[in-house]
């Protein structure tokens, strides 16, 4: 029902996609496998009408289409569940289901009794018991999930799109979505699930594509496919050379950072950890279990409520981004965008912004001086780029993030944090990254890692620490930890 | 118990309106001043002059209200309403069989303006503030080919509006009284009041959603024309004549109420209700100074502190929700 032939879309210095082909038959749930960056997500806009492509033809139902917007798409009857939701927190869960698609009564206005019933009706049919007066931003990620999901079927959807719809929810909740979209499967709906993990693939899908880097490796069902082949097909090499040996015994004994029992308003609670220099540790867990916000409370860029926090031997009750840094530590965020990088400035700009003055003279900034620092920086990281003077905007997200690393690597001396430092970065610039971030620990740091991706989890840590709902669930040694052992740490229930 | 409740949304009058309370208690300890300052200012009398005294705050404080819940703002508001007063007793100059013909026209004018502004929005993808900024200039500029000074007169028929009483109950601010219920209920019960909360609440969740940008910010870009083009005919009423500057200060005025009334300046939150008790507070403010014999600049003073202390105290409860 779904055709695509040759999509190809470029962004500034990346090209997400070329020539991808893709078929999705009425009624299948088909998997599109993928590493991060392989180009899934920039797919499924494409499909979903909020990006166009630059090359390629979609066709659906037979007919060539050329969506321009996600509402054309949405009337075709496709709908997509983004990983980062289109929820309006403000608004109630029968509001938001039934946004822009209004019950009204026979005068047009809106029938509120009626939404409530009819989003209760529909949650009903889906297995889910929600009060429909409840405003979406207080229910767990699950169950904004199933918002969504209630949502597309408000309208008449023909093809359901799952952007990585496990990443955030765990165990009974994916057994749940898992038997829910065979549902929607048996009534003719098709489905179209986007994944990394390969035993939801084989759970669930008919059918999976697999892309790599951006082009199409091949369709296959998933009854005559092994997992080996997948895995191959999916990252093209062995997962072993991607990270750097393990250094020998490069730790310290005396921690470099100890907090003693930190909380952070409810989402991070009485939290206990040590960081000792030249270790790695990865901080893992589910998506809100709190490692964001006990990355940015360390770094005091939001406040602690209670708990205290030793460094270098000081004890600290407060602690704000500027003494942060003056104690030699450094936060690389999650959203380089957004709380990273000045995006129009040029890579030697934003190599010297949070020290400027290194680089001033007479009070006024010393270009040369500057310039010379980057250059010598992106010969050190191999960042590419055309030279100290190239806008951040016009690079790949790799390269961005290892303008970032390499900013903080220069300014840090004791701590640095690095929140998701892979996510949206191609395999190549993995492998750098990677290579980086052991280097700097032997040299002497202590890196706090927070990843979602177990992989990298696995490969890079010297400690696994994981969260869940706020407080550490347990610690392991990197090289004793597994899959299984985390995953269990990061979502067991509550002790029932 | 208690966290079940908190699970809730709250009552839609309180959650549109959240600021609510918060104008409510500021208006009460006003009247309390008001009270120990001269037994003549809670009287019936006085309220209703009050009241009176709120019409043009609150006619354009209410279609910048619906901007500002889109996530947007309207920049232009005061030079529209310096043309519109100026067209008004320009066009009508004393003949009262104008008076009809020229409203309507007036009217129209307004809100075809302000669809202009949400037209170069989209078509330019330009902020608001910047187009409506913009738009403001032109307006002006128009405002001065049209008129240098005072222009045109209206016949005492046309006064009834800034001046008139039924059964002693002032007709202009209850024109705007009946206007804001109107626009809260579109607000709450047309499916495009939902709208206008989900875009300024989240704009890329509504795109991705597939709600009409274009569609709802004529709407609310068209009723804030719409209502600079009634302030301008209020000021026409109220000064019989058309003045080139009369319209000014209610560019960054208009926003205040909107403000006190708890709507949040991102948008995507609040409520019509609020502003209109916000332009109420304000004109009672005004009143209690002119009682107290303070001179206006010190008013201007004093709505400046109101605005950051109430502004002050939402930050706060927000952040302790």
């Amino acid at each position: 029902m779904l055709t695509l032939k040759g999509i190809s879309r470029n962004f500034p210095g990346v090209r997400a996609l070329s020539g991808v082909n893709l078929e999705v038959r009425r009624g299948e749930i088909h998997g599109l496998l993928g590493e991060n960056g392989a180009g899934k997500s920039t797919l499924i806009k494409i499909v979903a009408g909020a990006l166009a492509p630059d090359e390629g033809e979609i066709s659906f139902d037979d007919r060539p289409v050329s969506w321009s917007s996600p509402r054309e798409a949405k009337l075709a009857g496709v709908h997509v569940v983004y990983q980062e939701f289109a929820l309006f927190p403000q608004l109630s869960v029968a509001e938001n289901i039934y946004l822009g698609n209004e019950r009204r009564n026979a005068l047009g206005l809106v029938d509120l009794r009626r939404t409530r019933r009819d989003a209760s009706e529909l949650m009903k049919k889906l297995g889910v018991s929600l009060d429909p007066r409840a405003s979406v931003a207080s229910l767990s990620v699950a169950d904004q999930q199933m918002v969504e999901i209630a949502r597309a079927m408000t309208h008449n959807v023909r093809l359901l799109i799952l952007d990585e719809p496990t990443a955030v929810i765990a165990g009974r909740e994916v057994a749940l979505l898992f038997d829910r979209l065979r549902r929607l499967r048996n009534a003719g709906v098709s489905v179209l699930f986007i994944s990394h993990r390969l035993d939801e693939i084989f759970a669930l899908c008919d059918r999976v594509t697999i892309l790599k880097d951006g082009r199409l490796v091949g369709t296959q069902d998933t009854a005559d496919v092994t997992r080996e082949r997948l895995i191959t097909m999916m990252v093209g090499r062995d997962l072993g050379d991607l990270f750097p040996p393990r250094s020998a015994a490069t730790r310290t004994d005396q921690p470099v950072l100890r907090t003693d029992t930190i909380s952070i308003g409810d989402r991070v609670r009485d939290v206990s950890i040590e960081l000792h220099a030249g270790e790695i540790v990865a901080l893992a867990g589910m998506v809100g279990a709190g490692r964001s916000d006990l990355a940015l409370g360390l770094f005091g860029a939001v406040p602690i409520s209670s708990g205290t926090l030793h460094i270098a031997g000081k004890r600290f009750a407060a602690m704000s981004p500027a003494r942060a840094i003056g104690l030699g530590m450094g936060l690389v965020t999650e959203d380089r965008k957004s709380q990273g990088l000045a995006m129009l400035l040029d890579i030697a700009a934003n190599m010297t912004g949070p020290a400027l003055g290194e680089v001033t003279r007479h009070g006024m900034i010393d270009r040369e001086r500057e310039t010379s620092i980057a250059a010598r920086e992106i010969e050190r990281y191999r960042i590419a780029c055309r030279g100290p003077a190239t806008p951040v905007a016009t690079m790949s997200g790799g390269n961005q993030q290892k303008v970032v690393i390499a900013r903080w690597a220069r300014l840090c001396r004791s701590v640095l944090i690095l929140d998701e430092p892979t996510r949206g970065v191609d395999v190549g610039a993995k492998a750098e990254i990677y290579r980086i971030m052991r280097e700097l620990a032997d040299s002497g740091l202590a890196i706090l890692m927070i990843s979602s991706e177990l992989t990298e989890v696995l490969g890079m840590a010297d400690r696994v620490i994981v969260m869940r709902e706020g407080r550490i669930t347990g610690e392991l040694p990197g090289r004793e930890a597994t899959e299984e052992s985390i995953m269990h740490l990061a979502t067991s229930e509550r002790a029932a | 118990m208690t966290a079940i409740a908190a699970r809730l949304t709250p009552p839609w009058w309180l959650r549109s309106n959240a600021g609510l309370i918060g104008v409510l208690v500021l208006i009460g300890a006003v009247s309390i001043v008001g009270a120990t300052v001269s037994d003549r200012f809670l009287t019936l009398g006085n309220l209703l002059n009050v009241y009176e005294q709120t019409t043009d705050l609150a006619l354009v404080s209410i279609g910048q209200t619906l901007t500002i819940l889109s996530g947007g703002i309207d920049l232009s508001v005061g030079s529209l309403i310096s043309l519109t007063s100026c067209l008004t007793s320009g066009l009508i100059n004393g003949n009262p069989d104008r008076v009809l013909p020229v409203v309507a026209g007036v009217l129209a004018l307004g809100t075809l303006v302000g669809m202009i502004n949400a037209a170069l929005v989209v078509a330019l993808r330009v902020h608001p503030l910047i187009v409506t900024l913009g738009m403001g200039a032109i307006l002006q500029g128009v405002t001065l080919l049209y008129a240098l000074g005072p222009v045109g007169r209206v016949p005492r028929s046309f006064n009834v509006l800034a001046y008139g009483r039924i059964a002693g109950i002032p007709i202009g601010a209850t024109v705007a009284l009946t206007l804001c219920i109107l626009i809260a209920l579109l607000l709450r019960y047309l499916p495009l009041g939902r709208q206008i909360y989900a875009l300024g609440d989240d704009a890329n969740s509504a795109r991705l959603v597939g709600l009409r940008r274009t569609r709802i910010l004529m709407f609310v870009y068209g009723a804030s024309g719409f209502c600079c083009a009634a302030t301008g005919l209020y000021l026409a009423a109220r000064f019989g004549v058309g003045q080139p500057y009369t319209g000014v200060n209610y560019t960054l005025a208009s926003i205040t109420p909107v403000v006190l009334g708890g709507t949040l300046l991102s948008g995507g939150r609040g409520g019509v209700i609020g502003t209109m008790f916000g332009a109420f507070l304000i004109a009672l403010l005004n009143n209690l100074l002119n009682f107290m014999d303070v001179s206006k600049h010190y008013q201007l003073v004093a709505q400046a502190v109101i605005i950051i202390l109430a502004v002050s105290i939402y930050v706060e409860r927000r952040r302790m929700e």
